[in-house]
């Protein structure tokens, strides 16, 4: 704790310089840091995680279901069903299974678009914040320039008003000299 | 006649230099303590599977409530196909959700990196504005000084040449005044103490 004390932080001599190192260490470390992931972001807004995850796990309930199926019969001994009617109650569970794998895919396509759409309108989102920045560096760097542009022009402008007043005293020392 | 500036009298007041002293000390501890933070949940977030998680919810769920034995569900023609239908459906609902928290928390990380990337260049930017200025300035005195050290050389050699042409016309040298020997020092006494040649 003793260490933050202010009697025991170190003396900043040149804040320029050392805010200038900062600024500087910090964007290098958001390339390093973050840009990467940054790039990862932007690769998602294609993802196609969910519906290739529906496609297996449809055919895993499908295998779930048609075991419980198995165990039960074994377990009640048949339940007392024709090898007919076993044979319908798997072509059933494979009917609906099929559809319902259908149905799962539609709705993982929907909610995959729409968790696309919504990373891609926060993607943008972001992007225009930076874009907002950049143009705001860009204005302050022209604005600068132009700053330094009209400070030369004024300083030759004015050491030119300069020269041509002391060759109007030159001027006047001569006329006096030879003509007064 | 004024006398020189004083470097001391321009150097930063000592709330200027606490004020520079806290603020890197809150600098150092931020890139220290606070810094880390941010790139740990960057990897928890892309690493963490939240779709996973909520899917393994979402299935025990279903089965609690649907794969109990029952000889009646046993003899039916569907059950073991609305099982099939019920946990894919499920599924479905759960990863979409985990998948939307987990892109919630990427973007969220992404944004907060990118506030701070902002406030780095915006400091940039700040710099460069204080740096042109000082530049300026610089430029500004230099310039002032060439001026000051020109007008007095012209008023140097537009009073020699005057006289010197005056000193001509009166049949003498062009650095002949006609002065006795030690006049000259005693007009420029004069001049200092009173503010005229004359005796």
């Amino acid at each position: 704790m003793s260490q933050y004390s202010i009697g025991n932080l170190a003396d900043v001599n040149d804040p320029q310089s050392v805010y200038s190192g900062m600024a500087q260490r910090d964007y290098n470390n958001y390339i390093k840091d973050f840009r990467p992931f940054e790039e990862q972001l932007l690769a998602l807004r294609n993802d196609t995680s969910l519906i290739d995850q529906t496609r297996k796990d449809t055919e895993t309930q499908r295998q779930i279901a048609q075991g419980v199926s198995k165990r039960n019969l074994e377990r009640y001994g048949g339940a007392g069903l024709s090898p007919a009617q076993q044979q319908q109650q798997s072509q059933t569970l494979q009917r609906e299974s099929n559809l319902a794998s259908v149905g799962a895919i539609n709705n993982s396509r929907v909610m995959q678009r729409e968790v696309n759409q919504n990373m891609l309108a926060n993607l943008i989102d972001i992007g225009q914040g930076v874009n907002r920045n950049a143009l705001g560096q860009m204005n302050t760097a022209a604005g600068l320039q132009s700053q330094r542009y009209n400070a030369y022009k004024n300083a030759k402008a004015q050491n030119s008003a300069n020269m041509i007043g002391m060759g109007g005293q030159i001027g006047s020392a001569l006329l006096a000299a030879f003509m007064i | 006649m004024s006398s020189k500036p004083k470097a001391s009298e321009y150097q930063a007041t000592e709330a200027e230099k606490i004020q520079a002293k806290v603020a890197k000390a809150e600098k150092d501890y931020f890139d220290q303590k606070y810094s880390p933070l941010l790139r740990e949940m960057r990897d928890t977030s892309m690493k963490e599977n939240y779709s996973g998680f909520a899917a393994g919810r979402g299935q025990a769920d279903t089965m609690q409530a649907l794969s109990k034995p029952s000889f009646a569900a046993t003899k039916s023609v569907d059950s073991s196909a609305d099982l099939a239908s019920a946990a894919s459906a499920q599924m479905v609902m759960a990863r979409g959700q985990g998948l939307a928290a987990q892109r919630k928390r990427q973007v969220g990380v992404l944004a907060t990196a990118r506030g701070q990337q902002a406030d780095a260049t915006t400091g940039l930017a700040s710099i460069a504005k204080l740096e042109a200025s000082d530049r300026l300035q610089s430029a500004g005195r230099k310039q002032m000084m060439r001026e000051s050290r020109q007008q007095a050389g012209f008023a140097l050699g537009s009073t020699m040449l005057s006289q010197g042409l005056v000193n001509k016309g009166e049949g003498r040298g062009f650095f002949d005044g006609g002065l006795e020997d030690g006049e000259g020092l005693g007009r420029l006494s004069n001049y200092v103490t009173t503010g005229s040649y004359g005796s």
